[in-house]
């Protein structure tokens, strides 16, 4: 294993020391893992997080029109009910408080149980729940869809309506109007290595990648062999399509790194992504490219589609300044 | 046989517990590699290790408070899916403890009860789904049964344990619903449950410490 780190165990707390330091915007909470925006306005607070190693997310995306705290778990385990608990209280400013949580059954538990702790001390918690990635089957019976990137999308909308003085309620709305529109598929090259574990949970071959996997390592829906870029646009945006009609709609793209794959490929992929949605007559309105949503140093990508109304547009455009994003 | 179990006494099984985990250390880990992240086993112990660390204040604490107090250290030190679960199992049955300073088989019962229906409440899950349920659903309900047909304190005491053990075995054949094994192809079929796993064990610990 080759890492900058120095204990294991320390790899959460000293990453958001350094994020802090790098951000004098943040303000940590130690032990509780906790990132907080160090001003405070009255409006409607937003808390999201899960586990640790997909960064920039959550933290990345605390700051003016996005997050108002962010609560990490220890390497892809989610933070438990006490450190939720934190982050719902730093967010509160009495107008309530919009959970948005990943689709997994360790944050959905943790999450819940927060929300049960904060309603007993008399805030008001609402939450959202986001499940946009396709690879896998949607069921109301099992945990179904898991939440990746798209999640960023969900970051950026309600964020831009809290700012703007919606109501719990309204920006509730609108998390959950981003969550209904919005597909992402993802695809991994390599595999990623745990701080903790020391070796990777899986392997790949040379030439070979797996379609769909998640980005804690999950089985996708295909293993098969290194494609062209423009194969690769043809798959993922393909699943994708197939999933929503996305047809003569205005989109927001977003090309998603895993953490180890250049932002040369990166775009090279948007280029091939812009020609598969114009050929399906689907008019592209904002496009972001970058690493918002990792696995480590998994190498491998995700492709998310956001369709979009008049609403989400001036939502999307609306100014935020966090370490990860500025619109 | 009678039984009656004080703080000191629980807090003493707590520490069998803790040995029985330690020493399942590989089994434990492999199996959970195989259907889920492989961090169960390591999670469990950093558990039951704290509540080591913490078991003279534990031991003289009164029974329900000790009860919140287990729920929040598994809580806080566990994390991941199994914390907040067993967090919410031992909190949920402090409270029907009451004032009670010492458990009889009678509250044993209804404190086992309330374990499970706080971790099928919390984890929206039945019996089924290939999970902790699985071991500790059929436990109860066969501690149940014996209570009311009035069997003796130790004939329901093996009772509890057998059912945690065919539990915990009928989760090899079940497809997982919950959970990062619910991802795999197969569904984790052909496995045990590591959270089942870990849950009988605690019960067969506690009933043969009572049986001692």
């Amino acid at each position: 294993m080759k890492k900058i780190i120095n204990k294991p165990n320390d790899v959460v707390s000293e990453m958001l020391m350094g994020m802090v330091k790098a951000n004098p915007k943040l303000v940590y909470f130690k032990d509780l893992e906790v990132i907080a925006s160090r001003v405070k306005e009255k409006k409607v607070g937003l808390v999201s997080g899960g586990g640790s190693g997909h960064e920039p997310a959550h933290a990345g995306y605390v700051g003016k029109g996005m997050l108002d705290a962010a609560v990490s778990g220890n390497v892809f385990a989610s933070p438990s009910p006490d450190r939720v608990l934190k982050g719902i209280q730093e967010a509160n400013t009495g107008e309530g408080v919009l959970l948005i949580i990943k689709n997994y059954s360790g944050d959905i538990m943790n999450f819940g149980m927060a929300k049960d702790l904060a309603e007993m001390e008399g805030i008001r918690v609402e939450a959202v729940v986001v499940k946009d990635d396709v690879a896998v089957k949607d069921s109301t019976y099992s945990t179904g869809r898991r939440g990746i990137a798209g999640t960023v999308f969900v970051h950026k909308v309600a964020g831009a309506k809290a700012a703007a003085g919606g109501s719990l309620d309204e920006v509730k709305r609108v998390a959950e109007k981003t969550i209904a529109n919005v597909r992402s598929m993802g695809m991994a090259m390599t595999p990623c290595i745990l701080p903790g574990v020391g070796k990777a949970g899986f392997t790949l071959g040379e030439n070979e990648i797996e379609i769909g996997m998640g980005i804690h390592g999950e089985p996708g829906v295909e293993r098969t062999c290194v494609k062209t870029a423009a194969q690769l646009a043809e798959i993922l945006c393909g699943k994708i399509l197939a999933d929503y009609d996305f047809a003569g709609s205005e989109c927001a793209v977003m090309i998603n790194g895993l953490g180890a794959t250049p932002l040369m490929e990166l775009y090279i992929l948007n280029n091939e992504v812009e020609k598969i949605l114009k050929e399906n007559n689907i008019k592209i309105y904002r496009t972001f490219v970058g690493n918002y949503m990792t696995s480590l140093e998994m190498a491998g990508c995700s492709v998310t589609l956001l369709k979009l109304d008049e609403e989400l547009k001036e939502l999307l455009d609306a100014p935020c300044d966090t370490p990860a994003l500025k619109v | 046989m009678v039984i009656c179990i004080t703080p000191k006494e629980y807090v003493e099984y707590i520490e069998l517990v803790a040995k029985k985990i330690e020493e399942n250390k590989d089994y434990i880990s492999e199996l959970d590699s195989i259907t889920g992240d492989g961090d169960h086993w390591a999670n469990m112990n950093m558990g039951f290790q704290k509540l080591l660390e913490c078991k003279e204040e534990l031991a003289s604490m009164r029974l329900n408070e000790m009860f919140k107090k287990i729920g929040m250290l598994i809580m806080t030190t566990v994390g991941g899916s199994s914390g907040v679960l067993y967090g919410s199992a031992y909190i949920n049955a402090s409270k029907v403890i009451l004032d009670k300073e010492q458990m009889d088989l009678q509250l044993l019962c209804r404190v086992l009860e309330a374990e499970l229906n706080a971790i099928m409440d919390r984890g929206n899950a039945k019996p089924g789904f290939k999970t902790m349920i699985d071991a500790l659903h059929p436990a109860v309900e066969r501690l149940k049964n014996a209570i009311e047909k009035g069997l003796d304190g130790k004939t329901a005491l093996i009772e509890l344990k057998q059912g945690a053990i065919e539990g915990m075995n009928s989760t090899k054949n079940m497809e997982a619903v919950k959970g990062r094994a619910c991802y795999q192809a197969n569904k984790g079929v052909g496995h045990l449950d590591p959270g089942a796993v870990t849950m009988c064990y605690q019960i067969e610990v506690l009933v043969d410490y009572l049986c001692r």
